[in-house]
């Protein structure tokens, strides 16, 4: 067993070919744009070194606080609503789904392959206001909560809020699509004789299903901060980090820096920023794993 | 068993599963019906409104002034060619970081998951010079390339959940019949894997289709731009945008990927429920 | 010590003859007709689109009748996305050839970089320096801030605002010359229910281009300019007032509910089916007004009323906000004489071809009929005709991240979230910052 699974050659062919590809075109330029924020200015324009003096801006720079206060808020409560709704999504395949399970399943996973220009063309009609009510404010004009109607992500109270409901809707079939997979490696015959002992569901979940899940949720939970400190995209495409700067995040902010204000090296010392949140993020989370497993 | 009845809390659960149907069916069915509008229509009438008729103008002008046809083309060559490569690397990363016995595996597989924490738009500027300096700009190379590379994390991610649950009796089973590491591999695991592979094909197909950033930058040839790029020529210097063609374009490009899943998912699911891991 | 000496006289010989070098490198390029030559194009303009089409064809119009040997290759990129590609490109040392970019501080930062063509000297050797107009060379070279041209116009743009005119019959409104009287047609209009504005509080600048409408003819036409250049405070109370009267028509409703959600087109579209009653826009919106598909009212129903006085005696009714849009560059280290070939050829022929064949003014002169052209176009060729002066819009002297703070906190004021005064502070404080 161990000449064949400790196969040195093996595992250099195995590995190697990745390994070069992953380094040379994601971890190189990493390191490359760390050497950069180092460095003040536009590559090629006007490029001079400057120390960490990007890193001291970022103590003093108002835009990138409140940059970070948004991404912290946005991750908050979209990773706990993509993971808890990802798994009462497949909890729902797995216990209540009798009919058209395979169509079900393909359905609740649309949202995942949208591009998401179009997701947020959709998101932005359905929280319309002008010229035409959109679905939303259609529905509570309609049920006579006409107080209620209002410029859901035209304001800064609530666009915040609607961004994540757009990137929530986006992910919760990924999720449900991992639960599930786990959902189904936990035997019948527990379950059956869970139920005879007289179990709740509730009591069923907690002392059962939701341990047996415990690995795969961590999993989530880091899947789910990696891509959400990196929100870029779906913001541009429902908000455009408006209004004022109510979702504006860090990756935002830092696109604008390096691409739109030209400086370079500051918005590489953000980008870092965000790599070092996502790494310390994962760690805390694993850190719960470790404990309690 | 039960018996048969209709209780309420049946009738709850229906309830809740066709409203979570529904509101995600909706979106594709608004998708394809907002392709048929005229651009007047997209302020008169409530965006909910059906279309007034079938105005297939979007559709033309989508194909021949997004150069659809050719960028279909382009967009499938980068994606297929981009799909192998992390399908076959991601599995034998994988089956490497978790089964085989080696120093430095728990270090490797942590080293390829801190890509899943890279900003994308970090590496834009340094990737350029990369393929500006060796001459892969504007290559069909320097774009499939970085598919793979920033592919690999979350593929080798899923796929090693995966690969932490291959029975080592199966391996050790092989082993005494013989098997060398490569025959392992290539008739054990990969067979084994079946549900990874497609797992893994599935998501990377959305997101490489969806590519729009690295395109962009990469490729300035007309000839070897992608599916998505095709979007941009519906909007203008002062950002006015034909949204009945952008629609267009976009369900030209979305029905493969749905026809696609359609076919892939059933595989998928036949090989969770019934596959050789759950044994 | 002779050797130090020497190698000091070495030095500074070398100086002076690198002096020399560069100094060389400024003297104009003989046009060469015939060399062969691929230029790379970067263009925001889709080949199909009638600037594209504009600039294609002269590219082609070059091959076809002066230069078989030259040949172009054309890149389109979505004007979004050019400020990206721009910055990758610089980065690398790999400028196109000719490529659109944004007038005012960027250009200005590849101008000291030196790494654009000086195109006044390039004409003056050609004798062509007057075909470019005089009213576009002034606009650019004043957002360069230099005295030569280091651009070429591709378009020419006055800005103010349009009316919908079967929405003021049925309003019994008439259209107002002064700022008061704007306010009153809006108040009449609000009360019958219409929908006074439409303003693409989504995209920002539209409404940021109010705030400029009222400030230019309240301070005159360079007060943004003097702010930028530090000469004035942005805090001071005619920019303040300014944006108040914004924040205060916000805030009466007149640009209807949560404007800040609407983009341009969007807004545009409302004007032209009637779904409100005025907007300010560009003449670039001409288009959509002669296009029967996005305007099923016709071309007829939508006046040009530039922007109301408040103070003929600060800026005068002609004096309208102007603009060359998207300027065209040309590389500095790719320059040579092919180039200057087509660069000749370009401003010589352009403004015939552009007018002739597609009546739309560039900023260059034409000497073709102007016959068989839309109401509406001629409006707008008359009103660039008659505008003696002009004036920028608000960002357009601005940095990078003062312009990026006007943008963004315009939407707080929209949103009642902050009144003029505020607005005003934070623009002043992202220009000191960044100053």
């Amino acid at each position: 067993m161990k000449h064949v699974l400790g196969n040195k050659k093996a595992i250099a062919l195995f590995v190697v070919p990745g390994l070069i590809l992953y380094v040379g075109l994601v971890f190189v330029p990493v390191i490359w744009s760390f050497v950069y924020s180092l460095y003040s200015g536009t590559p090629g324009l006007s490029w001079s070194f400057s120390g960490l003096k990007n890193y001291s801006k970022l103590l003093i720079d108002s835009k990138f606080h409140e940059s970070l206060m948004v991404t912290i808020r946005y991750i908050l409560t979209t990773m706990l609503g993509m993971v808890v709704l990802g798994l009462a999504l497949a909890m729902m395949y797995r216990f209540w789904l009798v009919k058209f399970k395979n169509l079900i399943r393909t359905i609740t996973f649309f949202p995942v392959i949208l591009p998401t220009v179009a997701v947020g063309q959709l998101f932005r009609k359905i929280y319309e206001i002008q010229p035409n009510y959109g679905l939303l404010n259609s529905i509570l004009d309609a049920i006579g909560l006409h107080d209620l109607v209002q410029p859901w992500i035209g304001q800064a109270s609530t666009a915040l809020g609607c961004l994540s409901v757009m990137d929530i809707w986006v992910s919760v079939g990924f999720y449900a699509v991992i639960f599930y997979g786990g959902l189904i490696d936990i035997p019948d015959d527990i379950i059956e004789a869970a139920k005879v002992d007289g179990c709740s569901s509730w009591q069923m979940f907690k002392n059962i299903i939701f341990p047996l899940l415990r690995p795969i949720t961590i999993t989530c939970l880091v899947f789910a901060f990696a891509g959400t400190v990196k929100v870029f995209e779906s913001a541009i495409a429902l908000t455009n980090g408006g209004p004022g700067s109510a979702t504006t995040t860090l990756s935002m902010y830092m696109y604008n820096v390096a691409f739109e204000y030209r400086n370079y090296g500051y918005g590489s010392a953000i980008a870092i920023v965000i790599f070092l949140i996502c790494i310390i993020g994962t760690r805390i989370i694993r850190f719960f794993d470790v404990k309690e497993a | 068993m039960e018996k048969k009845t209709i209780t309420p809390v049946d009738v709850i659960k229906k309830i809740i599963i066709a409203l979570v149907v529904i509101v995600d069916a909706y979106p594709i069915f608004w998708l394809f019906t907002c392709a048929f509008k005229k651009s007047s229509e997209f302020v008169t009438k409530p965006s909910f409104a059906l279309p007034e008729g079938l105005y297939l103008k979007n559709f033309s002008e989508a194909w021949t002034r997004g150069n659809m046809g050719l960028y279909f083309r382009n967009s499938l060559i980068y994606t297929a060619l981009a799909l192998v490569f992390i399908v076959i690397l991601s599995m034998t990363i994988g089956f490497a970081v978790t089964q085989m016995e080696w120093k430095m595996k728990n270090f490797f597989a942590d080293f390829f998951l801190l890509g899943l924490m890279v900003p994308v738009a970090t590496a834009l500027l340094p990737l350029f010079q990369i393929y500006n300096n060796t001459g892969l700009t504007n290559t069909r190379l320097c774009l499939v390339l970085t598919y793979i590379a920033f592919g690999l994390s979350l593929s080798i991610f899923l796929v090693t959940g995966y690969m932490r649950s291959l029975p080592r009796e199966i391996l050790e089973a092989s082993v005494i019949d013989g098997c060398g590491i490569y025959s392992m591999m290539w008739h054990i695991v990969f067979p084994l894997m079946k549900n990874a592979a497609v797992t893994v094909l599935v998501l990377q197909f959305f997101y490489k289709w969806n590519d729009l950033l690295f395109s962009m930058t990469f490729i300035s040839d007309s000839k070897l731009k992608t599916i998505q790029t095709g979007l941009l020529y519906f909007e203008n210097e002062f950002g006015t945008k034909d949204w009945g063609a952008i629609f267009a374009s976009i369900a030209i490009s979305v029905f493969p990927m749905l026809i696609i899943y359609m076919i892939l998912n059933k595989t998928v699911i036949e090989g969770m429920t019934s596959g050789a891991v759950k044994g | 010590m002779k050797k130090k000496a020497m190698a000091l006289v070495m030095a500074a010989a070398t100086a002076i003859s690198l002096m020399a070098g560069s100094l060389s490198v400024s003297a104009a390029t003989d046009p060469d007709t015939s060399a062969e030559k691929k230029i790379k194009v970067l263009s925001i303009w889709a080949e199909d689109s009638a600037d594209g089409k504009i600039l294609t064809g002269m590219l082609d119009n070059y091959t076809k009748d002066v230069n078989p040997n030259f040949s172009y290759e054309y890149e389109y990129v979505s004007a979004s996305d050019l400020s990206t590609k721009i910055s990758t490109l610089v980065a690398s040392n790999d400028l196109p050839d000719l490529f659109a970019y944004s007038a005012g501080v960027p250009l200005r930062e590849l101008i000291q970089a030196g790494k654009v063509v000086n195109v006044s000297e390039e004409l003056k050797a050609m004798g062509d320096e007057d075909k470019v107009m005089d009213s576009a060379k002034s606009i650019m070279t004043s957002l360069s801030d230099t005295d030569d041209l280091y651009d070429l116009p591709f378009g020419m743009n006055i800005e103010g605002f349009w009316y919908n005119k079967s929405v003021f019959e049925d309003a019994g409104v008439e259209v107002p010359t002064t700022w008061d009287e704007l306010l009153q047609v809006c108040d009449t209009l609000k009360e019958k229910g219409i929908q006074p504005i439409a303003t693409g509080g989504s995209d920002k600048w539209p409404t940021t281009r109010i705030v400029n409408a009222y400030a230019y003819r309240t301070m005159g036409a360079d007060a943004v300019k003097k702010a930028c250049e530090g000469e004035t405070k942005f805090t001071d109370d005619g920019f303040v007032a300014a944006a108040q009267m914004v924040a205060d028509m916000a805030d009466k409703g007149y640009f209807g509910e949560g404007a800040t959600t609407v983009d341009n087109t969007t807004a545009e579209g409302m004007l032209l089916n009637g779904q409100c009653a005025m907007l300010y826009d560009g003449s670039w919106f001409t288009s959509s007004i002669t296009d029967e598909e996005t305007n099923p009212s016709g071309e007829d129903n939508i006046g040009f009323m530039g922007v109301p006085v408040v103070d003929e005696s600060v800026s005068e009714a002609s004096e309208l906000p102007a603009n060359c849009g998207n300027i065209l560059c040309l590389s500095q280290d790719k320059y040579d004489g092919a180039m200057a070939g087509f660069l000749q050829y370009f401003v010589e022929n352009v403004g015939n071809y552009a007018m002739g064949d597609y009546q739309s003014v560039r900023g260059y002169t034409y000497d073709v009929d102007t016959k068989d052209i839309s109401s509406v176009t001629q409006t707008v060729i008359d009103a660039i005709a008659d505008a003696k002066t002009s004036t920028a819009w608000w960002e357009a002297y601005m940095n990078d991240e003062t312009k990026a703070t006007a943008q963004d906190n315009i939407q707080s004021v929209l949103n009642g979230d902050m009144d003029g005064a505020a607005y005003m502070d934070s623009i002043e404080e992202a220009y000191t910052i960044s100053n």
